[in-house]
C-alpha cells in the first residue's frame, strides 16, 4: 500500500499544472489542477487535499482570495502563493492569510519538489489529520526478474559488510547530528543558509575534481553496460 | 523565445575584464617565458605589462567572488550531490557536443536563473574559478618578488616547482579560451552566449517553440 499525495494546483494557465505534473508524478504525487479559483474550491469541498499551489493573477477570483478561503475551511492544507514578481502588498495579504511561502516564476523541478515537500512536512509537523488516501494495493511486478534475483543474493553477502560499516560508522555520524542539531537551535536560519551556501561554494571545485577524474571510468562503464544491455536484449529477441 | 537574465552585472564586468586580461597575460607570458618567438615589445614592459595586469585581476577576481559570496546566485556553483544525476547529465552533454548537435538534436541542459550551467560547464567553471585562477594568481605572486617570498617559495619546492605550476597552468588556460571561446559559439545562434555576457540575458526556447516540455519551467 502506498500513499498517494494530493497536490492542487490553481492557475488559469495551464502550463504551470502541467509543469507541476511533470514533476511530482514521478514523484508519486497526484497532481490535480483547477482553472480558476471557484473550481479549487469546488474540488476542495469534495476530497481531501494535501496541499494548494495556486497562482495570484487570475481571473475572477485571485490566489490570494482561494489561499483565505481554503485557509478559513480546512486551516491546516498549506497553501503556497506561485506568482511571477511579489508586490509587497500582495506579501502581506497572503501573509495575513497564512499561506505556507511563495513560489517565484521561473519554476524549476527543483523548486517544485523543494516547495512541496517543505509544505508537506509542515503539515506534517502541524498533526493534521491525515488525509493521503489510499491508492488500490500497487501490483507487485509479478516477474520477478533475473537480475533482482541476483541483486537480493549479492544484498545478502554484502548486508553483514554494510552493517559493519553502519557500527563503525555510527559515533561520528552521531556526533555530527548532535553537533548540527546544537547548531541548528543556536544557529539563526539565515546565517546557517548562508554559512551552508558559502560552504557549498568552496567545496564544489573539490567534488568536481573527483567527478573529472572518476568521468572516464564512470563514462566508460556505463557504455560497457548499455552496449552489454542492447547485445543482451538482440541475443534474446533472435 | 523567452530572455531570462542570467548573468548579473558584476560577473558580466568580471568576465570581460578578465577575458581581456588573460589576453594580455598570455601574449606577455609568451614573451616573457619564450624570449625570442614573439618581440612585441621590450622585456622589460612586458615584465611591468604582465606584473600590472596581473595584480588588476587579482583584484577583479574579487568582483566575482565577493558576488557570488553575497548572492543567492552562488546556487550556480554548488556541486550536484548526486553522483548519478551528475555522470547522466555529462554523459549526454558529451554526446550532444561530440555527435548530437551535428544532427541538430536539442541541446539536453535547459538554463534557467539557478541553474545556468550545464553538468560539463558547472564542473569546468567550479575548477577553474576555486582551483586554477586562485593558484595561477598565487603562484603568479610568489614569482613575482622571489626574495620576498622565499620562505614560501622553499616551502613549496622551489623556484622551479612554483615557476613550472605557473608556465603549466598557463598552457592550460592557453587551451581553455580557445575551447571556452568554442564551446561559447554553439548557441542557437554562433554569437547567442557572446551577447548574453554582454546584456546578462540569454534567450531560451519556450516549451512550445521545443515542441516538448522543458526542464525550466513556465
Ligand atoms: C577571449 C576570451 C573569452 C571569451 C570569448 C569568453 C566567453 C564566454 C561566454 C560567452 C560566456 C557565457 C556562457 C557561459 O556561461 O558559459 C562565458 C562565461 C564564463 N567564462 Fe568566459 N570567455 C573568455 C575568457 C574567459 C577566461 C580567461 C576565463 C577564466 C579564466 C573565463 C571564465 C568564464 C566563467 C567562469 C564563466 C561563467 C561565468 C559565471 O556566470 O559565473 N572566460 N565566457
Amino acid at each position: 500500500m502506498r500513499a498517494l499525495r494530493k497536490i492542487l494546483v490553481v492557475d488559469d494557465d495551464p502550463v504551470v499544472g502541467k509543469s507541476f505534473d511533470r514533476v511530482l508524478s514521478e514523484k508519486g504525487y497526484a497532481v490535480i489542477t483547477a482553472r480558476n479559483g471557484e473550481e479549487a474550491l469546488k474540488k476542495l469541498a469534495e476530497e481531501n487535499y494535501d496541499a494548494v499551489f495556486t497562482d495570484i493573477k487570475m481571473p475572477g477570483m485571485d490566489g490570494i482570495q482561494v489561499a483565505e478561503r481554503v485557509k478559513a475551511r480546512r486551516p491546516w492544507i498549506p497553501v503556497v502563493i506561485v506568482t511571477g514578481y511579489g508586490t509587497a502588498d500582495n506579501e502581506a495579504r497572503a501573509e495575513a492569510a497564512g499561506v505556507s511561502g511563495f513560489l517565484h516564476k521561473p519554476l524549476s523541478p527543483e523548486m517544485i519538489e523543494g516547495s512541496t515537500q517543505k509544505a508537506l512536512l509542515e503539515k506534517d509537523l502541524a498533526g493534521a489529520p491525515a488525509t493521503a488516501t489510499e491508492t488500490a494495493a500497487m501490483p507487485q511486478p509479478t516477474a520477478a526478474t533475473e537480475e533482482s534475483a541476483w541483486k537480493s543474493v549479492a544484498l545478502v553477502f554484502a548486508a553483514p559488510f554494510v552493517g559493519l560499516a553502519y557500527v563503525v560508522a555510527l559515533p561520528f555520524i552521531g556526533l555530527g547530528m548532535l553537533a548540527w542539531m546544537g547548531a541548528k537551535a543556536l544557529v539563526p536560519e539565515k546565517v546557517a543558509r548562508f554559512l551552508k551556501n558559502i560552504a557549498l561554494f568552496f567545496a564544489a571545485p573539490f567534488v568536481a575534481l573527483a567527478y573529472t577524474i572518476a568521468f572516464p571510468f564512470i563514462g566508460l562503464g556505463m557504455l560497457a553496460w548499455m552496449g552489454a544491455k542492447a547485445l543482451v536484449k538482440r541475443a534474446d529477441s533472435e | 523565445m523567452q530572455k531570462i537574465y542570467v548573468h548579473p552585472l558584476p560577473v558580466r564586468i568580471w568576465h570581460w575584464t578578465n577575458a581581456f586580461g588573460f589576453v594580455a597575460l598570455i601574449v606577455t607570458g609568451l614573451q616573457i617565458r619564450y624570449v625570442d618567438l614573439i618581440s612585441l615589445m621590450s622585456f622589460k614592459a612586458a615584465v611591468n605589462l604582465h606584473n600590472w595586469v596581473g595584480f588588476v585581476l587579482i583584484g577583479n577576481f574579487f568582483v566575482w567572488l565577493l558576488f557570488y559570496l553575497f548572492s543567492d546566485k552562488i546556487k550556480v556553483y554548488h556541486p550536484e550531490l548526486s553522483p548519478m544525476k551528475h555522470f547522466r547529465g555529462s554523459l549526454r552533454q558529451l554526446q550532444y557536443y561530440g555527435y548530437g548537435i551535428f544532427k541538430g538534436d536539442p541541446n539536453p541542459h535547459h538554463v534557467s536563473a539557478y541553474h545556468k550551467f550545464n553538468p560539463l560547464q558547472s564542473v569546468t567553471y567550479q575548477i577553474v574559478m576555486l582551483l586554477l585562477v586562485p593558484l595561477q594568481f598565487f603562484t603568479g605572486i610568489l614569482l613575482w618578488d622571489l626574495k620576498h617570498f622565499s620562505g614560501a617559495v622553499e616551502f613549496f619546492g622551489g623556484v622551479r616547482v612554483v615557476d613550472t605550476v605557473h608556465v603549466l597552468l598557463f598552457i592550460f588556460f592557453v587551451a581553455y579560451i580557445f575551447g571556452h571561446a568554442y564551446l561559447g559559439s554553439l548557441g542557437h545562434t554562433p554569437t547567442a552566449h557572446f551577447k548574453a555576457m554582454f546584456t546578462g540575458y540569454e534567450e531560451v526556447e519556450t516549451e512550445v517553440e521545443r515542441g516538448e516540455p522543458a526542464q525550466t519551467l513556465t
